[in-house]
């Protein structure tokens, strides 16, 4: 008799060692993956985020940007607006415009600003200030302006918002700075109340201080108690961007930049890719403080009054030419 | 597919990059002030605010003053026993005496008046205390964002006997104003301040050193004409005077000497006779009672902290060691002035 009654069962048997090492090799490269997009969406997300298509009649950019591996000139145009809370769409004059030219030849980035009331011929619009081409056309009619007038091939734009400017700087944990005046202003546009249109007053001491986001937009922002009015503003916004990029110097990058990217959601538009950016944010990492040149075209302007009785700035176009030869070589467009 | 492609190839970019950097993230305030392990006893009462709330160093222990009011701007009598300070309210500030603890507090300057809300800040005492050179924007015409008037600051003093204040210094429009004024210790009748203004073709930011007598009103200037020096701190025999010269990127501390009496134009600027101290971005010097050390707030490693840095003036004048640090990545206010008592 048959004691146990039950023979010639096959055992269960598992996948064999290489069939785990594959499976193991998947679900690795499926987290990587995952762990990649959950990483870069916001990235992408954000720079996703760009100006509209040319509008009709405006240039298309001079120049594509230089391959990654070259040595070439790269200039980015860096606008800056109000609260954009408060107008329609892109319906918003441009506070700052600061050509960042990154030299990679010679380790050097030049930071030229551009007075926003400068008189000049905006492509299909005709004469008038120059913050009025990100205004009629966002950034690719802005990136025309310069290009047309100046000569300066501008391979992108980043356009940054208010809160932009005010997360960047908290998100780097505040930028230091050499205040240069005392920053009195009782009728400092506040964009940050209900309605978007009050006021406050602000008070910055001078002299050395650390400023958090808040305080750095104030400090960039004020113009009211400032003789030098726009010029004074280009100086101080290049100060703060020079202290930003000092801030970031010591950050981990890598871990940083989906937070950056967050916080920016709809605060900044631009064409830089990833790549771009990571090659930019390696590159300014190593610079030092001599190696970033500041530039204003402000010697070679003088106040007047157009034609419709705005306030303007006239420009001695042989002498800014001849400086901008002397700051860009021949890199500029023919 | 293109989609897919970019993707990875971002990945890959952003893998080769945290190859690349391994400095972890920028500095953030702690919330408190942090002492260094190898603590720096402070001889006598040093005073300094971090997050608008005062705080008094002495020896190695750390006081915390004021709970619940945010100050900026602490002074101290010559005696070590009286306080003021500006206390900082919605979009307005008003200068507030008190004892050496904060208590037995008085308010001696308005926060608002017919031309609206005001500022006032800096306080700074006589050798007896009987008068508080301060900074405040009275008298300023009312402003408004279709009729900007400017509002910039001014130097008044308080007369402890009176109670009244009275303006001694109109400031520039569209400046900022002064900052800094401090009375010379041993000179009842001399100040000192910075004089903000604008200088150069084509014009650029200057800070002058500002030299005042009281009974004259006469004043001249210690700095050139396109200098960038501030926050003047006399030392307590009135002999020498610490300053920031700002150049190149960079606050320096330094040390010159000061005329034994105030006298007209000099020449060459006294200031191009200071012996820096010490380099960095450096702010708020202020001498110890003894005069034989300088505290001030430094940045380093991305903070402002608290540095007391021994010094001789005895022959040239010379620091006497490496400034030690008091403080460690607390993010003290750098735009607050450090005051120091017996």
């Amino acid at each position: 008799m048959n004691q146990s009654g039950v023979t010639g069962v096959p055992r269960a048997t598992g996948p064999s060692r290489p069939q785990w090492i594959a499976i193991s090799a998947v679900l690795v490269c499926l987290a990587l993956i995952i762990g990649g997009l959950i990483y870069l969406l916001p990235v992408l997300s954000l720079l996703g985020n760009r100006d509209p298509a040319l509008g009709r009649g405006v240039p298309a950019p001079a120049h594509a940007p230089p391959p990654l591996d070259s040595k070439q000139r790269i200039n980015i145009l860096l606008l800056g607006s109000d609260d954009d809370q408060k107008f329609q769409g892109d319906a918003l004059l441009s506070q700052t415009m600061i050509v960042v030219s990154v030299d990679p030849a010679h380790h050097q980035v030049t930071l030229l600003s551009l007075p926003r009331d400068l008189w000049v011929d905006i492509p299909a619009h005709g004469k008038a200030k120059i913050d009025l081409a990100y205004a009629r056309g966002g950034a690719p009619l802005a990136r025309a302006t310069v290009e047309r007038v100046f000569k300066i091939p501008i391979h992108y734009y980043a356009w940054v918002g208010l809160k932009g400017l005010v997360r960047v700087v908290d998100r780097a944990g505040g930028v230091d700075v050499d205040v240069l005046h005392p920053v009195l202003d009782d009728n400092y546009p506040n964009d940050f109340s209900d309605s978007g249109y009050g006021t406050e007053r602000v008070y910055l001491a001078a002299g050395p201080q650390h400023l958090d986001g808040r305080h750095a937009l104030q400090y960039v922002r004020s113009r009211h108690g400032d003789l030098l009015s726009d010029f004074g503003r280009s100086i101080r916004q290049q100060q703060v961007l020079l202290a930003l990029q000092q801030r970031t110097e010591g950050m981990d990058l890598v871990t940083a930049l989906p937070s950056f990217a967050r916080d920016l959601n709809g605060h900044v538009k631009t064409d830089l890719d990833l790549v771009r950016v990571t090659q930019l944010g390696l590159f300014m990492r190593g610079l030092r403080a001599a190696d970033v040149r500041q530039a204003f075209i402000t010697p070679y302007v003088r106040d007047s009054t157009s034609p419709d009785g705005q306030q303007i700035l006239l420009a001695d176009w042989p002498a800014v030419n001849r400086y901008l030869r002397q700051l860009f070589g021949g890199d500029l467009l023919p | 597919m293109k989609r897919a492609r970019r993707v990875i190839t971002l990945a890959a970019v952003a893998l080769f990059v945290t190859g690349c950097t391994s400095n972890g993230a920028a500095p953030h305030d702690p919330g408190k002030v942090v002492l260094p392990g190898k603590q720096v006893a402070v001889a006598g009462k040093l005073y300094a605010t971090k997050g608008r709330s005062l705080y008094r160093f002495s020896g190695t222990h750390v006081t915390p003053l004021l709970a619940g009011m945010k100050v900026k701007d602490p002074a101290v009598s010559a005696d070590g026993a009286r306080l003021a300070f500006a206390q900082l309210q919605e979009q307005r500030s008003s200068i507030v005496l008190s004892d050496r603890d904060g208590k037995s507090r008085q308010t001696i300057t308005p926060v608002s008046g017919p031309e609206g809300a005001l500022w006032a800040f800096a306080p700074s005492f006589s050798a007896d205390a009987q008068q508080v050179v301060y900074l405040t924007d009275r008298g300023k015409q009312a402003s408004s964002p279709r009729d900007l008037k400017p509002n910039d600051l001014g130097v008044w003093v308080y007369e402890a006997a009176t109670g009244q204040s009275h303006r001694m210094v109109a400031p520039v429009g569209y400046t900022g104003g002064d900052s800094d004024p401090t009375f010379r210790p041993g000179a009842g009748d001399q100040l000192i301040y910075t004089t903000y203004l604008y200088g150069g073709v084509p014009l650029q930011p200057v800070a002058r050193l500002t030299w005042m007598s009281t009974r004259t009103e006469a004043n001249v200037y210690l700095s050139p004409e396109l200098a960038r020096d501030f926050q003047p701190a006399v030392s307590p025999d009135g002999r020498f005077l610490a300053f920031i010269h700002a150049d190149s990127g960079r606050d320096d501390l330094y040390v010159m000497p000061l005329g034994a009496s105030f006298s007209g134009v000099p020449r060459p600027y006294p200031t191009e006779a200071g012996v820096r101290v010490q380099s960095g971005m450096v702010s708020q010097p202020v001498w110890s009672p003894d005069g034989r050390a300088i505290a001030f707030l430094m940045l380093a490693r991305g903070s402002f902290d608290l540095f007391v840095l021994p010094v001789t003036t005895t022959g040239t004048v010379r620091a006497r060691s490496v400034a030690q640090p008091v403080t460690h990545g607390s993010f003290l206010d750098a735009d607050s002035r450090l005051a120091w008592s017996a």
